[in-house]
């Protein structure tokens, strides 16, 4: 059965954020900024529910003896750790020395060198896509390669000419291919939106 | 697969960082050069010359870990830079992850005492889009009390003369272009954002609504060539990439990836070939 609430508030809150979008009303847009900082307060709930939902689901896989016993220690240990540094007292929360040396020495390297690991097995992924892919996969590959060729950092005439022949190439070929897909992506959202606004196709609120 | 392939497999991810870390320490090679021809970073120092006397400059802080490492020597370049010019600097994060590296640059900046009156954490504002949004409304300035957080609380956005947008995989150029130059009035904006983002970014600087950008290593090295930094030396990088490291990564891919390319073309080839004759 439609309940009719939800879409109702989606209509409200988004014609008043449309509306203050083109006019010009102080009153409107101070409603439009109650809006927005409810959105913004719910966004950091959310933040905070998808956290306090992977402590509590790692220390049920312990509890349990499910999964990976050590990566779960990790996890917990590394929330606590950073808990600990930014909250516990005189400590000045995310400006805190520690935090900082916890973010700078810890988990910026960790991040950094997980998406350098990319580097191998991107090339391993695309090596695999093209054994098992067929004719796409060979067109894929084939422009990463050849893109990869002219923005190589060359000097003199060649390199000249690897980089006017690079700007064209990210400008023309490739940048049509993008911005078809975000025109694309663009005016499935709007009827989407427009379809929601309007109550029209499935409901989302069953 | 044979035990002398398992093992190549296995030693291959090892000798490419022997061979990266060889081509690291090796000095400069002639035949080489990252900066490119520099259009892009002529267009970001036209646009940084074009600001006022001591300017405020709101930067949006949200590089993501993956592809920070590569901006990160021109992030720094940029703000010595700025800093040189008198510019002073609010930062403000709206990704966790870009917080986190905004802690880590603003500690680093603490600890090579530049001037702490012209930098000013606006902190961390959750949601994303609807944060940018809200910054179109109102700067959180919090309980700052210095010079430069009074005029921001006083005048808002309408007080900033550029943002200069750090771009990530999250929120980048097009998000502001989006949710915040529609709501403020001719706010320049300028932005440095990882290579994979070019393409959805070149149009918005043809059109103009981005002033500049650097979105490419080559770009990135351009500038940093040409900026002037003066006595903020100590600001930089102390050993941003030099074209042969990255040359060696190009050249691996390439080779690993024709390599596959060509035996299935080739072998796609011989079996058209044997149907045709059968």
């Amino acid at each position: 059965m439609r309940r009719p609430t939800l879409t109702a508030l989606i209509v409200v809150v988004g014609l008043v954020l449309l509306a203050d979008y083109l006019i010009v009303n102080e009153a409107l847009g101070q409603l439009a900024g109650v809006f927005v900082d409810a959105a913004i307060l719910v966004a950091a709930g959310a933040a905070l529910a998808a956290v306090t939902s992977l402590a509590l689901r790692r220390a049920n896989d312990l509890r349990h003896r499910r999964g990976d016993p050590v990566s779960a220690l990790l996890v917990l240990g590394g929330m606590a750790a950073m808990l600990i540094a930014g909250l516990r007292p005189d400590a000045t929360g995310p400006t805190d020395a520690a935090v900082g040396w916890l973010l700078t020495a810890l988990l910026i390297p960790i991040g950094a060198t997980l998406f350098g690991l990319l580097f191998i097995t991107t090339l391993g992924a695309a090596r695999r896509s093209i054994q098992f892919g067929g004719r796409e996969a060979l067109v894929l590959v084939g422009v990463a390669i050849v893109t990869l060729i002219l923005l190589l950092p060359l000097d003199g005439g060649a390199g000249s000419w690897l980089a006017d022949a690079a700007a064209w190439w990210l400008a023309v070929p490739i940048g049509a291919v993008f911005r078809g897909i975000l025109i694309g992506v663009a005016i499935l959202t709007a009827v989407v939106a427009a379809r929601m606004l309007l109550g029209v196709g499935p409901s989302t609120d069953e | 697969m044979s035990d002398r392939r398992r093992l190549a497999a296995r030693i291959a991810p090892l000798a490419l960082l022997v061979l990266l870390g060889a081509a690291w320490v090796v000095p400069a090679v002639p035949g080489l050069e990252l900066g490119g021809r520099g259009d892009d970073a002529r267009g970001w120092a036209t646009a940084l010359d074009a600001l006022p006397p001591e300017p405020i400059v709101l930067v949006g802080f949200d590089p993501d870990l993956g592809t920070y490492a590569e901006v990160r020597p021109t992030v720094r370049t940029l703000i010595a830079d700025l800093l040189n010019r008198g510019s002073r600097l609010a930062f403000v994060s709206v990704t966790p992850e870009g917080r986190a590296l905004l802690i880590a640059e603003l500690d680093r900046l603490a600890r090579a005492e530049a001037n702490p009156t012209r930098v000013l954490d606006l902190g961390y504002l959750p949601g994303a889009e609807a944060a940018l949004v809200s910054l179109a409304h109102e700067l959180p300035v919090g309980e700052g009390t210095g010079s430069l957080a009074r005029q921001l609380a006083a005048g808002g956005i309408g007080a900033v003369d550029a943002a200069v947008i750090i771009g990530g995989n999250d929120i980048g150029p097009r998000s502001w272009v989006e949710q915040v130059a529609t709501r403020t009035d001719e706010l320049p904006l300028l932005a440095v954002a990882p290579t994979i983002l070019l393409p959805e970014l070149q149009p918005y600087l043809e059109s103009g609504q981005l002033v500049a950008l650097l979105a490419t290593p080559a770009a990135g090295a351009a500038f940093r060539d040409g900026a002037d930094v003066g006595a903020l030396e100590r600001l930089l990088e102390i050993a941003p990439p030099g074209p042969l490291p990255i040359l060696v990564g190009m050249i691996v891919a390439i080779l690993v990836l024709a390599q596959a390319w060509v035996g299935q073309l080739t072998s796609a080839v011989r079996r058209m070939m044997a149907r045709d004759q059968s």
